[in-house]
């Protein structure tokens, strides 16, 4: 599905330990300088890895939800020094809407990272993760993830035969609903059943036996390393200015300026390499696929 | 013997709260709260799914597991043509009364995990891993009463309806303002008030009628197959 993401070749435990980098520092900050980092890091990998319809709708959901919540938060909060205007005897304050919009480039940012996250990481990369701490727990994520298409596949069969038999019927809310409990009812007996005889088959071959292993195909290669150090480099660059509080913001009572002593600059530029990695190696690999090709 | 490593295991755990709550205050100051609730979220998942690795499992419970989760995940998207009408909260519930304590709160964490892989994860994940796991593990414990009244089962589900969606309020509270902020936390129960009463009505409606007959079915099945 993500053959077009040359950022998913890359090592589950790699991109693991980035995606969770990357999504502490932004969550976890109100710094505006570090949030717009982040935000421009993760917009950058979002445009690049998707088609210009994908863009078209993501700005369509991503553009109202960031209006609306800087827009609405100084009705919650009234801190701040400089009120602009008073509505209903409150006033909204130019630290309030200034707040609101770094919490919306917070959130948007946020759920970009962790569309990417979610694009880049498919759920056999966290079960290479998890399989060796948790192989029990991978083994019934690995068979519900089996299951869900197998189940699917079986409730429409189970409806096609109900319809056949004239105990479907789709008229009223009440009557669709009762049809498709029926139908669900049905589709749970089998997939106990069901389930019973994988349990067996698996015994019968020995699952019990030995220690539980996950199967994965995912090798640790020189460029998983690479990304690994980076990571872990890059984030031990960045830590320091938020132990030393050098990166803390307040926005109440009044608007702090951004810290631009040494330790906040190194933050900065570390947290900004960091953010764009996947934006940068996705381009490389565009370029050099442009190179290959036009070689033939 | 086998006592001994595991109450070193929970003295880990219980030692990792208190580190997070440090690192919270030390390193993230403007966000600490919502930094420390994720870390004690996951904290809280980690001794249930630790016990569960531990212990010797057959693989017809491991199935059996794994169907029930996979049941709540696929719910939701077969009862999609009515709005906020999910199954998952009914099924969670149905583990926890009829296969214990431990397979009802995997159940609920797992079925959070995995649909999160179609529906989009998050910073909620955690807390929805930890709110549904609690509602299974609620269950399995109030089991008795619950299979004898429908009135209290109706109670139970709606009730632990609202509470799920308060709790992940809170979590977004949290999340936007780095402190407990009370009137954005009405403003957003509030809003999501019209989908909290399909939430409870559902679940309602749901166990109304899933409880009894898969209940039956997994009575059944834990007698055929011995589980």
């Amino acid at each position: 599905m993500n053959e077009r993401i040359a950022f998913a070749n890359f090592h589950p435990v790699s991109l693991f330990f980035y995606f969770a980098a990357v999504l502490i520092f932004t969550m976890f900050t109100q710094n505006p300088v570090l949030l717009l980092i982040s935000l421009f890091g993760a917009s950058l990998f979002a445009a690049v890895t998707s088609t210009r319809a994908q863009i078209f709708a993501d700005l369509k959901f991503y553009v109202p939800v960031f209006i609306v919540i800087s827009l609405t938060n100084p009705i919650f909060s009234h801190g701040g020094a400089t009120p602009l205007f008073f509505m209903n005897d409150n006033p909204v304050t130019l630290e309030a809407v200034l707040c609101g919009i770094d919490i919306a480039v917070m959130i948007v940012s946020v759920m970009l990272v962790c569309k990417a996250f979610s694009k880049v990481m498919e759920s056999d990369k966290l079960l290479c993760l998890f399989g060796k701490a948790a192989p029990k727990l991978a083994a019934v994520l690995s068979m519900s993830l089996r299951f869900i298409p197998l189940f699917k596949r079986k409730f429409a069969q189970i409806k096609e035969a109900q319809t056949a038999l004239g105990y479907f019927k789709s008229g009223s809310l009440s009557e669709s609903l009762m049809s498709n409990a029926r139908v669900f009812s049905a589709l749970v007996t089998w997939a106990l059943e069901n389930g019973a005889d994988t349990a067996d088959s698996l015994s019968a071959r020995g699952y019990d036996a030995g220690t539980r292993k996950s199967f994965s195909l995912f090798r640790f290669k020189k460029q998983d390393a690479v990304l690994l150090i980076l990571t872990l480099a890059l984030s031990a660059a960045v830590l320091p200015g938020f132990a030393g509080g050098s990166l803390d913001f307040d926005f109440y009572p009044y608007i702090t300026v951004p810290g631009t002593d040494g330790l906040s600059l190194i933050s900065y530029s570390a947290f900004g390499v960091l953010s764009l990695i996947p934006f940068i190696f996705e381009v490389k690999e565009a370029l050099h696929w442009k190179y290959l090709r036009s070689k033939i | 013997m086998k006592k001994f490593p595991n109450f070193f295991k929970y003295l880990i755990f219980l030692l990792l709260i208190p580190a997070a709550v440090l690192s919270g205050v030390l390193l993230f100051d403007s966000k600490k709260y919502i930094f420390i609730a994720i870390c004690v979220a996951i904290l809280a998942c980690l001794p249930f799914f630790s016990a569960f690795e531990s212990k010797k499992i057959s693989s017809r419970k491991l199935t059996v597991l794994a169907v029930m989760v996979t049941l709540s995940v696929i719910g939701r998207a077969l009862f999609s043509f009515i709005p906020h009408f999910k199954p998952v909260t009914a099924i969670v519930v149905i583990t926890g009364i009829y296969l214990g304590a431990e397979s009802g709160f995997l159940c609920g964490a797992l079925s959070a995990l995995l649909s999160n892989f179609i529906f989009g994860q998050g910073p909620w994940t955690p807390f929805q891993m930890f709110a549904w796991g609690l509602i299974g593990l609620f269950s399995a414990l109030l089991s008795k009463p619950l299979q004898k009244s429908k009135v209290f089962l109706c109670i139970f589900s709606a009730i632990s309806g609202i509470m799920y969606s308060l709790l992940l309020d809170i979590s977004s509270t949290l999340w936007y303002d780095g402190a407990f902020n009370l009137s954005r936390y009405t403003a957003l129960v509030l809003t999501s008030l019209p989908v909290m009463a399909v939430y409870a009505v559902s679940n309602a409606v749901f166990l109304l009628f899933l409880a009894k007959p898969m209940g039956e079915k997994l009575i059944r099945i834990k007698i055929k197959y011995g589980i």
